[in-house]
This record gives C-alpha cells, sequence and structure tokens, in this order.
C-alpha cells in the first residue's frame, strides 16, 4: 500500500516541479517594454513640460528626462541612466519630447530587463531545489519505512520459522497485522481451518440424507400387506394345527394394524374434527373483545382483565361466553356483573345475574347432556349448550363452575395461564 | 428479608414471524434481589435471553408488567427506556459487542459519559475498573480487533459496570469464550457480585451456573424451578450437588 | 448464468430504494441532455432552415436616400463583388422608433415597408404568419413582440423619430434579417394606405432598403463592411444601418445559448450523481455478497462474467430510463420551445429528432457502463477464500484521532467526530456534492442581484454603459447645450457618449464610442483589462475582435474616418457585446485627429425621483430643432431586459431546486450506507442507553464536518470563480470578463442556509434510527 503513496508522491513532485517550471519556462521573460505606460509616460511629460519640477510619474516604470542641452530636468529615482550614451550602452529606450511640433527634450526609459532575468533564474534554482529536496525525502522515508515493515518483520519471522521447524508448536505467532507477513501467515491457518469444517458440514448433510430416505422409503402398509399374503399362504400349505392357529393369529394382528392405521387416518379424525377444539397462548387483552361479542345486549360492563397470558381456542371460548350470556338472557333477562381476576394459575372470569338462579337440586345436573332446568318451558333450546361448554373448557385445561351466587346464577369460567401446563 | 430490585407479573412475550406467532415466555412472575447473583438457565430457545433483555428494558414485554422500585418499565417509552438503561443496568454480552471504530477505553467511556459529566472522575472511575479486571493501560488503546476475546469481554465487563448500575446483566458472556478466560470472566464477575452487585446471567452452562446463587430453570418460556445455592460456599462440593440434582430434575 | 440472473434479480429487488433512484436520476439526466442536444444542435439550424425557405439576405443596408444615383450606385456596388450571388432594392423609409413592449421601451432602427412590396421582394421576403382579414388598414409587426398589449385589433403607439403615431395591428410576420430589436435594424410592415400616409407626413426619410445573398455566408460580415464603406465613402454624411448574417444569428440566439448551457450543465450534473450512486450501489452489492460471489468464483466464474452480469443489469436499467426520458423531454420541449420563441422570435416545429436521441442515449449508455466496470473492477481482486471467510479484514486498524478521555468537545460530538473520520469516502461525497451545491447557490445569488433585482450589471456587461437619459444634439448647439445642464440642477452629471462609425486599416468597420473624459462614464468595468483611453493616441478595442486579429495592448492600429487617417496605440481591451465586439472606445480628442463630431450624444445621470421623460421633453422643448434625439435609457433598459429577468428568474428556480433535490437525495444515500454499515454500532449504543434522538444528532453531526468545511471552501471559491465561469457562458457574445458583484451577506446567509438545511435533511433521514431495536442484540433466539 506503501509503495503506491510513495510513487504516487514522487511522481506528484515531480509533476508538480515540472508544471512550475513549464509555467515559468511560458511566462515573457523578454522584457518587453510596456507600450502603453511609455505613452503614457511621454504624453505626461509633454503635458507638464513647463512646470516639470511638478511631475508626478503615473506609471510604474524608472525614467529620466533630459532637455536638449543634455541637462536632467527629472528623474524618478538614482541610479538611472542619465545621459544619452549611458542609455544606448544599458539598453534604454529613449524617446523625443514634442512641445509645438518641436522636439524639446528626450525621455530615457530605463531598461529593467536584466533584474527580471535574474529574479527568474532565482525562481527557477528555488523550484528545482525545493522538488529535490521532497524528493529526497520521500525516498528517505520510503526506506525507513521498508525497514520497518519489511526487513524487522522478516527477520522475527525467520526466528519464527525455526522455532516450527524445531517442532515448538505452542508458540502462538505473534501477528501483528499491521506488517505485511501476519496477514498472510495467518490466512494458511484460516484456510486449514475453514477446510476443515466444510468437511465436517459436509459428512453431516450425507448423514441427514441418508435417514431421511430411510424413513421415506419405510412404506407403513406394504410389509404388513405381504406379511399377511405370505402368512395366508403358510396357512393354507400347513397341516399342523398350531401351526395354523399360529399363522391365523398373524393374520389377524396383520388385519388389526390394518384397521389400526386406516382407522387412524379416517374413522377417528371424522368424530373428532367436529368438535376440535386447539387451545394457543394468547394475551388476555383479547377477552375483551370476547366479551364484547358475547354480551350484544351491553347488559353488563366489561371490568378490566389482568395482563396476563392466557392459554385457550379463541373460537371455542367465545362460544363459552355466548352461551353463558345467551342463557342469562334467555331465563334470568336482568343486568349481568361481570369480574375478571387470576387465581393461582387461572384467569378466572365470572358472570352473574339477577335472575334468581336455579334449585339446589337441579344444579348438579345442570351442565348434564339433554338437561334442562324447570324453569325452561316455553323456551327453546336442547339442553347442551352448558354440556358443550363444560366440554370446551375441560379440552382448554380450565374449567367451567355454575353455581348459585347472592342474587342470581353465577357462572365462572377459569382460563388455563399460559405456561401453567 | 432482602430488598427487591425489579419484581415481574405475568410477563410475556411474543414474536411474530410469517405470520406465525410464537409465545417465548409465558406468565413469568418473578422477584430479583439486591445483592443476588441470579442465574437463568436453561436449553437454548427456552427464552433465556428474551427474558433478560425483557428484565432490563431492552425490549417491552407484550403482556405483563415490570416494576423497578417504584417504577414500571413496561410502559415506559423507546427514549425513557434508553435513559433507564443508562442510568440502572449494566450490560455484558456473549458477542461481547465493543465498538470496532473505537479504542477499548473509549468504547467504556461512551457508555460512562452518558451519565457522568465529570470526565475526571469518570476516568477514575474505569481506571480502578480497569485495573481490577487486569486491563493494562495500553491494551486500553488498542482496538477491539486488536485484543483477545478474553480481554475484550473483560472491557465489556467493564463497560458494563462503568455506571456503577443496580443490576448487571450478562447474557451468556463465556459463550463465545474458550475455558480457561471463561474461568477468569467468572471468576470476575463472581467477585464484583461479592462485593454486592447484583447480577442476572443468563447461560446454559453449568460451569456458569454454580457461580449464581440463585438459579432459575427456565424451559418453553416457563420457569419450571429454582434453586437456592446461597448457604453453599463457592468450590463446595455439595454445592455442584445440588446443582446437579437439581438440574436432572428439571430435566437437563 | 442461470445463477448469476437470480442473483441480478435479488441485488434489483434489495436495493430497491436505489434502483427506483437510478431509474429516476438516469431519466432526469436523459431529459436534460436530450433537451439540451436538441436545443444546441437543432435549434440553430432552424434559422437557417428558416432562412433559406425565405430566401433571406446575408447582409442588409438601408440607407437614408431613395434616388435613382444611389439605386445605380447600390446595383452597381453589388453587381461589381464577386462573392455576391443575388441581391433586391425596396423603396422604404428609415427612421429610429419606439414603442412599449412588456412594460418597457422599444428602441430600435425602424425601416418601414409596405406590405406587397415585402411579401415580394426576390431577396428577404418577409412572412405573414398570423392575418386577420377584418382589418385592412394598420401595421404588421414582428411576431417577437407579439403580447397582450400588442395583439390582432389592438392599437399600437409608435414613436416615429420623436413623433407618436397610432396604428391598428393587422398581424404578425416573420422576418428573419430584421426581426428583432436585437438585428439592429427591424422592419416594419405598413399597410399601402397607411404606408403613403407616412410618407406624406414625411416624419421618416425615404430609404432604400438593399439585401444581398452572398455566396459563401462566412464572409457575411466582410461584405457588410464593404458595402457600408464604398456607401460612405462616396456618401460620407449619409445616415444608414446594416446587419449581417453572423451578427443577427449570434444575437438572436443569446438566451437560447446561455439556456442550452445551464440544461447541459445541469444534465452533466444529474448524470454525475447518478453514477455515483451507481457505483456505490456496486460497492455495496459486492461488500454484501462477498461470500456469494467467492462462491461463484469458486465454482468456476470468471470475474469478467461477473462483471458482464452487473454491466447488463445497469445498462439495461439505464437504458430505458434513457428512452423514457428522452421520450418526455419531447413532451417538455414544447414548452421550452415557446420560451425560446419569445426570445428569438423565429417560429420553431417540434418534430422527432434521431441524432440527439441517439447521442444522449449513446452518452448515457457509455457513462453507465464505464462507471460499473471500474466500480466492478474489485471482483477481480477477490480471492475466494478471503471472500468465503465475508471479507474479514473490513477495519483497518488506524490512529485513535478523537481519544474521549483527552477531548474537550462533548460526548455527542467527539463520538459523530470518530464516525466522520473514518468515513473518507463519505466526506468526500459530501465534499462535492456541497461544493456543487455552494457553486449553484452563489450563481443563483450572483442573477438575483445582478439581473433580477436590478438589471443594470447585466446591461452594463452586455450593452457597455447605462445612465438615465440620452440627448443628442447637434455639434452648434453643443456648448449652449452643455452651459444649460450644468446650470441645471437636476443632472448629477452630464459626459459626451457618442457612438460613430470609424474603419480599422487592416481589419473591418468598427462602432467608435467617443467620450470626452473616461473617468466619468458608469460603467468602470467597460474596459476589463488595461486601462480606458486617455490621450489623443491611445485606443480601446473590444477583446473579442483583438483576438480575431491577434492584436495585444500596446501595438499600434491604424483607424480612418472621413478619409483621414491616424494611429492609436491600444491601452486596453472592452468586452461588450454591442455591435457583437466590433467596438473601440475613442478620446473626443483622439477621434479629432480624424475630424469633427457632427452631431454628439450626452448621457446624463439625473438625481433621483426626477421624470426623465418630462426632463426630456423640457430640453426638446428648449432646444427645438437641435435635439435630434432624446432617449429615456431607463425604460429601454426595462423592455429589453423583461424577458431576460423572466428567463433568468425561471432558471434560478429550476437550478436551485434541482440541487436542493440533488443534495438531499446524496445526503439519503449517504445515511442509509451509514445506517447499513453501523447498524450494530448503534444497536450497542442503543443498548448502552443512548436515546434515538442523540444517535439522529450523531449521525447528523457527523456529517456536518465535511459539509461545514465544503460549504466554506465551496461558497468562497465559487465566490472567486463564479465571475469566469459565467464568463464562459457568456463567451460567444463578446464578454471576456464578468463583473458581477457577489452579494456578500445574501452569499454568507446561503452559505448558513445550506449547512442548516444539510443539518436537517441529514437528521430528517437518519429518523430511520429509531427501527433500530436493541434486541437485534439477541444471542440466536
Amino acid at each position: 500500500m506503501k509503495q503506491r503513496t510513495m510513487v504516487i508522491s514522487l511522481l506528484a513532485v515531480f509533476l508538480a516541479g515540472t508544471a512550475v517550471l513549464m509555467l515559468l519556462a511560458a511566462q515573457d521573460t523578454d522584457g518587453r517594454q510596456d507600450a502603453v505606460w511609455v505613452n503614457e509616460a511621454v504624453q505626461s511629460v509633454q503635458m507638464n513640460w513647463d512646470r516639470l519640477e511638478n511631475h508626478e510619474n503615473q506609471t510604474d516604470l524608472d525614467y529620466v528626462v533630459i532637455d536638449m542641452e543634455g541637462a536632467v530636468r527629472f528623474r524618478t529615482g538614482t541610479g538611472l541612466s542619465e545621459s544619452i550614451n549611458e542609455a544606448v550602452i544599458h539598453r534604454d529606450t529613449i524617446l523625443d519630447i514634442h512641445k509645438g511640433g518641436t522636439v524639446v527634450g528626450k525621455i530615457i526609459i530605463y531598461n529593467v530587463s536584466p533584474q527580471i532575468f535574474g529574479e527568474w533564474k532565482r525562481t527557477v534554482l528555488l523550484v528545482c531545489l525545493a522538488a529535490m529536496a521532497s524528493q529526497c525525502i520521500i525516498c528517505i522515508g520510503y526506506m525507513i519505512y521498508l525497514q520497518k515493515r519489511i526487513v524487522q518483520p522478516f527477520q522475527k519471522l525467520k526466528g519464527f520459522a525455526e522455532r516450527i521447524a524445531g517442532g515448538s508448536l505452542d508458540v502462538p505467532l505473534e501477528m501483528d497485522r499491521k506488517n505485511l507477513f501476519g496477514a498472510f501467515t495467518e490466512s494458511f491457518d484460516i484456510m486449514r481451518s475453514e477446510l476443515k469444517k466444510a468437511r465436517l458440514a459436509e459428512a453431516k448433510a450425507n448423514e441427514d440424507k441418508k435417514e431421511l430416505v430411510a424413513r421415506l422409503s419405510h412404506d407403513i402398509k406394504t410389509p404388513v400387506a405381504s406379511i399377511k399374503a405370505v402368512s395366508e399362504v403358510g396357512a393354507a400349505l400347513t397341516d399342523d394345527e398350531k401351526l395354523w392357529d399360529n399363522y391365523a393369529q398373524i393374520i389377524r394382528k396383520a388385519d388389526q394394524i390394518n384397521t389400526l392405521i386406516t382407522n387412524l387416518f379416517t374413522a377417528a379424525l371424522e368424530e373428532l374434527q367436529q368438535l376440535t377444539v386447539t387451545p394457543v397462548d394468547m394475551g388476555s387483552r383479547e377477552l375483551k373483545a370476547l366479551l364484547d361479542n358475547a354480551d350484544y345486549l351491553h347488559r353488563a360492563e366489561i371490568p378490566d382483565i389482568p395482563d396476563c397470558m392466557i392459554y385457550a381456542d379463541k373460537l371455542r371460548l367465545q362460544q363459552v361466553f355466548d352461551n353463558i350470556f345467551a342463557n342469562s338472557y334467555k331465563y334470568a333477562g336482568t343486568e349481568i356483573v361481570l369480574s375478571a381476576s387470576v387465581q393461582k394459575g387461572y384467569l378466572a372470569v365470572s358472570v352473574e345475574d339477577y335472575g334468581g338462579g336455579v334449585s339446589e337440586e337441579e344444579l348438579p345436573h345442570i351442565k348434564k347432556k339433554f338437561r334442562r332446568g324447570t324453569n325452561t318451558e316455553g323456551i327453546e333450546g336442547a339442553g347442551l349448550g352448558l354440556y358443550i361448554s363444560d366440554y370446551f373448557m375441560q379440552e382448554m385445561k380450565g374449567e367451567l363452575d355454575v353455581q348459585n351466587g347472592k342474587k342470581g346464577l353465577k357462572a365462572a369460567v377459569r382460563i388455563c395461564l399460559g405456561g401453567v401446563v | 428479608m432482602k430488598d427487591i430490585v425489579l419484581k415481574t407479573d405475568n410477563l410475556s412475550k411474543s414474536f411474530s414471524s410469517g405470520g406465525v406467532m410464537q409465545h417465548v415466555l409465558k406468565n413469568i412472575s418473578l422477584k430479583l434481589y439486591r445483592g443476588d447473583f441470579t442465574v437463568i438457565m436453561g436449553a437454548s430457545g427456552a427464552g433465556k435471553s428474551t427474558l433478560l433483555y425483557a428484565l432490563s428494558g431492552m425490549d417491552t414485554p407484550s403482556i405483563g408488567k415490570i416494576t423497578f422500585g417504584d417504577r414500571v418499565i413496561s410502559e415506559m417509552n423507546q427514549d425513557e427506556l434508553a435513559i433507564f438503561r443508562r442510568d440502572h443496568c449494566g450490560f455484558v454480552f456473549q458477542q461481547i459487542y465493543l465498538m470496532d471504530g473505537m479504542s477499548v477505553m473509549d468504547n467504556v467511556l461512551s457508555a460512562g459519559l452518558l451519565v457522568h459529566r465529570n470526565k475526571k472522575a469518570l476516568a477514575a472511575r474505569a481506571e480502578e475498573l480497569f485495573a481490577s479486571v487486569g486491563i493494562s493501560k495500553e491494551t486500553q488503546k488498542k482496538f477491539p480487533a486488536q485484543i483477545s476475546g478474553g480481554e475484550a469481554q473483560r472491557a465489556g465487563i467493564v463497560r458494563g459496570l462503568i455506571n456503577s448500575p443496580e443490576i448487571l446483566f450478562a447474557d451468556e458472556p463465556t459463550g463465545a469464550l474458550n475455558s480457561k478466560t471463561g474461568l477468569d470472566v467468572l471468576d470476575m464477575l463472581t467477585k464484583f457480585n461479592e462485593q454486592g452487585q447484583s447480577m442476572v446471567m443468563v447461560t446454559h452452562d453449568m460451569r456458569s451456573a454454580r457461580r449464581g446463587n440463585r438459579i432459575l430453570y427456565l424451559k418453553d418460556g416457563v420457569i419450571l424451578g429454582e434453586c437456592d445455592l446461597g448457604k453453599y460456599v463457592h468450590g463446595d462440593r455439595a454445592r455442584h450437588e445440588k446443582l446437579s440434582a437439581f438440574l436432572e430434575e428439571m430435566g437437563w | 448464468m442461470q445463477k448469476g440472473i437470480i442473483l441480478v434479480r435479488s441485488n434489483l429487488r434489495k436495493a430497491k430504494g436505489q434502483t427506483a433512484s437510478i431509474v429516476m436520476l438516469i431519466l432526469l439526466a436523459s431529459l436534460m441532455l436530450n433537451l439540451w442536444l436538441m436545443l444546441s444542435m437543432d435549434y440553430k439550424q432552424n434559422f437557417d432552415r428558416n432562412h433559406s425557405r425565405l430566401n433571406a439576405e446575408h447582409v442588409t443596408l438601408t440607407a437614408d436616400d431613395d434616388s435613382d444615383e444611389m439605386w445605380d450606385f447600390l446595383s452597381r456596388t453589388n453587381e461589381e463583388d464577386g462573392r455576391m450571388a443575388e441581391f433586391s432594392l425596396t423603396h422604404a423609409m428609415h427612421m429610429v422608433g419606439s414603442f412599449e413592449y412588456h412594460s418597457g421601451e422599444i428602441n430600435s432602427e425602424l425601416v418601414f415597408l409596405e406590405k406587397e412590396t415585402a411579401l415580394t421582394r426576390p431577396v428577404g421576403k418577409i412572412e405573414i404568419l398570423e392575418d386577420n382579414s377584418k382589418y385592412t388598414s394598420g401595421i404588421y409587426m414582428p411576431v417577437l413582440y407579439k403580447s397582450e398589449e400588442i395583439a390582432i385589433g389592438k392599437q399600437i403607439e409608435l414613436f416615429v423619430g420623436s413623433n407618436k403615431k397610432s396604428y391598428t395591428v393587422c398581424g404578425f410576420f416573420n422576418s428573419l434579417m430584421a426581426g428583432s430589436h436585437n438585428c439592429s435594424i427591424t422592419e416594419m410592415i405598413l399597410t399601402e394606405d397607411q404606408y403613403r400616409k407616412l410618407e406624406e407626413e414625411g416624419y421618416a426619410p425615404k430609404a432604400v432598403l438593399c439585401s444581398v445573398r452572398i455566396k459563401d455566408k462566412a464572409e457575411s460580415e466582410d461584405y457588410e463592411s464593404m458595402l457600408k464603406n464604398e456607401v460612405s465613402l462616396r456618401y460620407p454624411d449619409l445616415r444608414m444601418e446594416s446587419n449581417s448574417y453572423t451578427s443577427v444569428f449570434q444575437s438572436r440566439y443569446i438566451s437560447q445559448m446561455i439556456c442550452s448551457g445551464i440544461i447541459s450543465a445541469m444534465a452533466f450534473f444529474i448524470l454525475l450523481i447518478a453514477l455515483v450512486v451507481i457505483a456505490s450501489n456496486i460497492i455495496n452489492y459486492i461488500g454484501e455478497n462477498m461470500r456469494n460471489l467467492g462462491a461463484l468464483k469458486a465454482v468456476g466464474y470468471r470475474s469478467r462474467q461477473l462483471i458482464g452480469l452487473l454491466l447488463l443489469q445497469f445498462t439495461g436499467i439505464s437504458l430505458t430510463a434513457a428512452m423514457a426520458g428522452a421520450g418526455l423531454s419531447y413532451c417538455l420541449f414544447p414548452y421550452l420551445n415557446q420560451m425560446m420563441i419569445s426570445q428569438t422570435g423565429i417560429p420553431y416545429q417540434v418534430r422527432f429528432l434521431p441524432l440527439p436521441f441517439f447521442a444522449s442515449l449513446g452518452i448515457l449508455a457509455g457513462a453507465v457502463s464505464l462507471t460499473v466496470v471500474s466500480a466492478a473492477w474489485r471482483i477481480k481482486r477477490i480471492e475466494p477464500v478471503t471472500a468465503l471467510r465475508q471479507g474479514i479484514q473490513t477495519h483497518s486498524f488506524k490512529r485513535n484521532q478523537v481519544p474521549l478521555e483527552q477531548t474537550k468537545a462533548p460526548l455527542q460530538l467527539a463520538l459523530a467526530l470518530k464516525t466522520t473520520l473514518s468515513g473518507v469516502k463519505h466526506n468526500i461525497i459530501i465534499g462535492v456534492t456541497m461544493l456543487v451545491l455552494s457553486l449553484v447557490v452563489v450563481f443563483a445569488g450572483l442573477m438575483v442581484e445582478n439581473v433580477i433585482a436590478d438589471i443594470s450589471p447585466f446591461i452594463q456587461l452586455i450593452v457597455g454603459e447605462t445612465a438615465d437619459s440620452c440627448i443628442n444634439v447637434t455639434a452648434e448647439a453643443e456648448e449652449e447645450f452643455k452651459r444649460e445642464l450644468s446650470r441645471d440642477k437636476r443632472v448629477e452629471k452630464a459626459y459626451l457618449y457618442t457612438s460613430l462609425e470609424v474603419r480599422h486599416v487592416d481589419g473591418v468597420g468598427l462602432m467608435a464610442t467617443i467620450c470626452d473624459d473616461f473617468t466619468r462614464v458608469n460603467n468602470k468595468h467597460g474596459v476589463f483589462q488595461g486601462k480606458f483611453p486617455k490621450y489623443d493616441n491611445e485606443i480601446a478595442i473590444s477583446a473579442k475582435y483583438a483576438g480575431e486579429k491577434k492584436l495585444e495592448i500596446g501595438n499600434e492600429i491604424t483607424i480612418t474616418a472621413n478619409g483621414k487617417a491616424a494611429d492609436y496605440i491600444i491601452s486596453g481591451f472592452t468586452q461588450t457585446s454591442n455591435n457583437l465586439g466590433k467596438d473601440c472606445l475613442l478620446t473626443r480628442a483622439g477621434y479629432e485627429r480624424l475630424g469633427e463630431l457632427q452631431n454628439t450624444s450626452y448621457y446624463l445621470n439625473l438625481e433621483e425621483n426626477t421624470d426623465i421623460d418630462d426632463f426630456n421633453s423640457e430640453i426638446k422643448n428648449r432646444f427645438g430643432a437641435q435635439v435630434n434625439a432624446v432617449i429615456n435609457i431607463e425604460s429601454v433598459i426595462a423592455g429589453a431586459s423583461s424577458v431576460y429577468v423572466s428567463l433568468m428568474t425561471v432558471i434560478v428556480i429550476v437550478v436551485l431546486l434541482l440541487s436542493v433535490i440533488v443534495t438531499a437525495f446524496v445526503l439519503y444515500l449517504l445515511v442509509r450506507t451509514m445506517l447499513g454499515n453501523k447498524k450494530r454500532d448503534y444497536g450497542i449504543l442503543k443498548a448502552l442507553g443512548f436515546t434515538t434522538g442523540q444517535l439522529i444528532l450523531q449521525t447528523a453531526l457527523s456529517f456536518m464536518p465535511a459539509v461545514i468545511s465544503s460549504t466554506i471552501a465551496g461558497i468562497a471559491a465559487s465566490s472567486v470563480i463564479i465571475n469566469p465561469l459565467t464568463s464562459v457562458f457568456l463567451k460567444n457574445i463578446g464578454i471576456v470578463e464578468c463583473t458581477f458583484t457577489v452579494p456578500a451577506g445574501y452569499t454568507v446567509a446561503a452559505g448558513i442556509g445550506i449547512i442548516v438545511f444539510a443539518f436537517a435533511a441529514a437528521c430528517l433521514l437518519s429518523i430511520k434510527i429509531r427501527k433500530i431495536a436493541p434486541r437485534t442484540l439477541l444471542t440466536g433466539e
């Protein structure tokens, strides 16, 4: 990585140096005279000829004004050429000063190209020096870097390799990830462990597959059928009665297995499907909606239900409450009092009306099949409601308890709490 | 009678995955006591970590109530929970979870500075904790990827304790470590517990569980049983046997 | 391959948002690109199409002399020149005129033609675009001026010289070479009765309109100057006006050029963003699918195949989107076209242009493929073994730049800084985006300040000098006029500023502007390099002309006029777009070396709240016939500039809106990537007790160092380079160096605004942090 940095910075220094030198080369260094300023100087001197002592230099040129006798009339500074001859030697610009159509003097504009050239030389020198110095610094830096990052770790690694060769595998390799070899040695180790892991995983996958195939290929009925067939052949061929009995026994049992399997898949299912109760864990908050649905005449005030998880079949529980509320509507027709509480392992919901209840002797039979109370004449019903509700609650590991309360019949629905069973 | 630090009532947690509700915790009612080293054990999938995260306010329960002192944390919103966590809870994770982009020291301070404004006092506390878990000055300046798993987990413990939490929650703190460094970490936790630090640790490793004085066994989201090891000293053979018997009873 | 296609599909599905944004960006880029190409490739050709359809002239000249002698002279001059292909001469009337347009005033050289004559000229005929047989007596106007006030059946008040005339507008016509005040000659077509009436009234002198088609249209300017020279040599004091194909062509398409320049800049900007998105998508994709890619390589896929798949995916998407975008541009083009027509005044029929269409598709597909290939190149470097380990060395061990122990910064800031310092690539992207955004904002500010709020800087740049009023008096009345002005307290400043034609001996005719003292002019930037002429042997010429003739400051050129010649040193360069650069400045003393001024125009700055029209008419009454013309410069500018103002307003709004959207979008991508990369860290921090608000603040803050520094750098740099940059846009109209003032207060406010905007946007976009739950740290349950 650092190598690239080094190459890039060297290139950058080189390019920067080249660019600066090119710029310098492209610059105008011939020190051409600025004609506009010269014109400005000439014109302003001409305008001020009579009062040259008040004349001010409007330009950034240096110049000397002399009259026809060679006397200096004006100078912008010292050290300038002050006679025509000096001016010629110094390659200065000499122009006439006109006044009313005649030449009255000369203006000598100082030649500054030597200074410009000198400055230019100095700049080039500086740029070259700076470029060489920075190249030097980069090279030295890179050498130090190489020494630290490659030579020294390499010596360390040499020692390590000797130890490995000597058989001392317990000594861990100091993994300095910054050095170039650290990652290199590490990857060997990683590769080995990855391969090993992969091989183990493959073996396990094969095992699983075999098991699955074995299970699938295991037909249930075919072997039973062949047992039966073989036994029947055996029974037909044998004369020994005891043996025949044994064959008969095998045939009977095989038939039994067959029937059992068939039963399992057909008959048993049919009957159960009608009234399956499949309780699951659910939040007690859902009870509120159930009670709301059941109490469609709004005779009860739904109480706060303790927050917990209950174990119930939502559909069946709804049917239980529907039944209880329907009974109350039918037989009592009064206000209903609802309450809910958590009691050791159950969420108990009690539903009580003001209908006076049932007689004590009828109470034990109230949950039985096709049994109806004495006060039910003229009211339709089959006497199945509480029987089924009781069955549902039992299936949900809960209880349905019907008793006479203070004012009327009190049904306590105890729903099993989740996690208790 | 010990102080109750944290109490749950019918705590339940459900996740919906692919339209099917999964009930991970069911009606857990539980009290945690000050100074206890409570260990939650159970097979994987029993809901141990879920319980831990619900207890520590990292996650909100679906049903039920969690009370910390007189504050009901099950009713807090996310930001209130965050402030609750920073003030009262410390965490040690199985995957350690140090932030890769920060040095070990900065990992600790980033948690500490959330609560404490006084940088000097905080740095002193961090220094003290680092010293007690045996992490050198030099290691403090390293980045997580440059240190060993054991060192990282010890740094994790320092981070968990920097704000002097009421409870330190540890989620399988030795799960990602080899047995030797695991033991070191457990020793450290035991030491802090003996200094009075309340702790709750989740593990499915008996060796770790032995360190607790109260073992809760979780199965299918329900606390199946509880075992008190408080009366036996550490290293006592009886402690081990009692735990073994308990776990056998639980069907471990 | 099958597996590869599945991979591509899953990549697309996973990065739905990004794919959608790529589609959107490419769509926009293609739309703009196609618009730009249509504007720049076909719009100008439309001029040529119309030009040849109407057999229009390449050189137009009108001279205020309708005598047979003049006709003979012009015919002879044209026939003698080998470059001429065809020409026609027509009787006309010519006078300076003005009328109200868009609540401003149009002031131009009007040439009146009789309807039948205009329609039947063999060269340079007009075409009537709208007509109504109900109106048989009135005027037909160039279609450019069609507006609510100027409509068929309505009355228009027209000043011919200083005489007010009222005409019924009968219809509109299209004239390529004289259909706009930008052409220097504006034709007005009168019905026969009105023409006769005007002729009788004598408000406008009779003139001849000479239209010439030449063989090579590139020589139109030379031909124009030849013709003018010949005429002015023969008739030195004759008033005349002329134009050429090149100058008209350029001046009628200034706004179109600006507009297409801006559209192209936007197009490439959006394309750039799209490419960044694509590159980041690919880099993310490679990062996320390191394992898959490693597995594919292990199975035996070659890198080239994998890169090919990505190429197929992105180029496919881009081409589809680009096609849709190009299609969409045809829905937008009519609106743009309408806007452009109101600028050029030349009808344009929208039609399908295959070349721009395929060119924009090609540009987009090429750029996208190049990006995909260069971004996907790293697939080559994936080693199967390393890749299968999910590229474990993702984190480099750098120095801890912000140790929390020592830093003075508050925790949030310190953590944000850590993030900033670890994401160099992010910082660069932010930096570039904010730099561009600052440039756009500064540009908008510049335009608001210099064009929309107060157009005079823009006008000064384009036209040169502005003042409140311009009054032209005869030379005899000049002394008296000056005395009067110096007495009048309402006059703050008055200076000679008169233009007339001179000729550069080695070149063409130049419009010389003569001033008695250039230190007094209002537009001090008129000479942008060197200095204004000060002495009688100095001249300033336009930089454009100097460039054409390879003249430098300090060179001496010879100028002739009135049969005399004199040498001048070039003291500086001007950059006005007047006369498309055929322009020079002379001092009065300098001009007087060639001849005397016949009449003099004075520019006046009046005290504020002075009614310029009242003042002008007062002066006119006072001096009567000695005043040749008065111009209310302010209202002329208002008229000429209203279209520029509305165009600029639209451009500024669109440019600002687009850049805000793009910036928000880039931030969105960055925040998304950051949330993806730092999900685990955010989870840990949340577990430790950081609130969502704190994390959002942290994320937003982490962008701020790059945002703030690049905005400051961007605003500063833009303020410096915006003028040169704008001048690149305006180069074609002779502007070399823009001298708009950059509004400092606004720029600073805008910089702060950008920073606040970026911060707010970053906060808003990182609101997703809310969804990161510490629960994700749960162990495998």
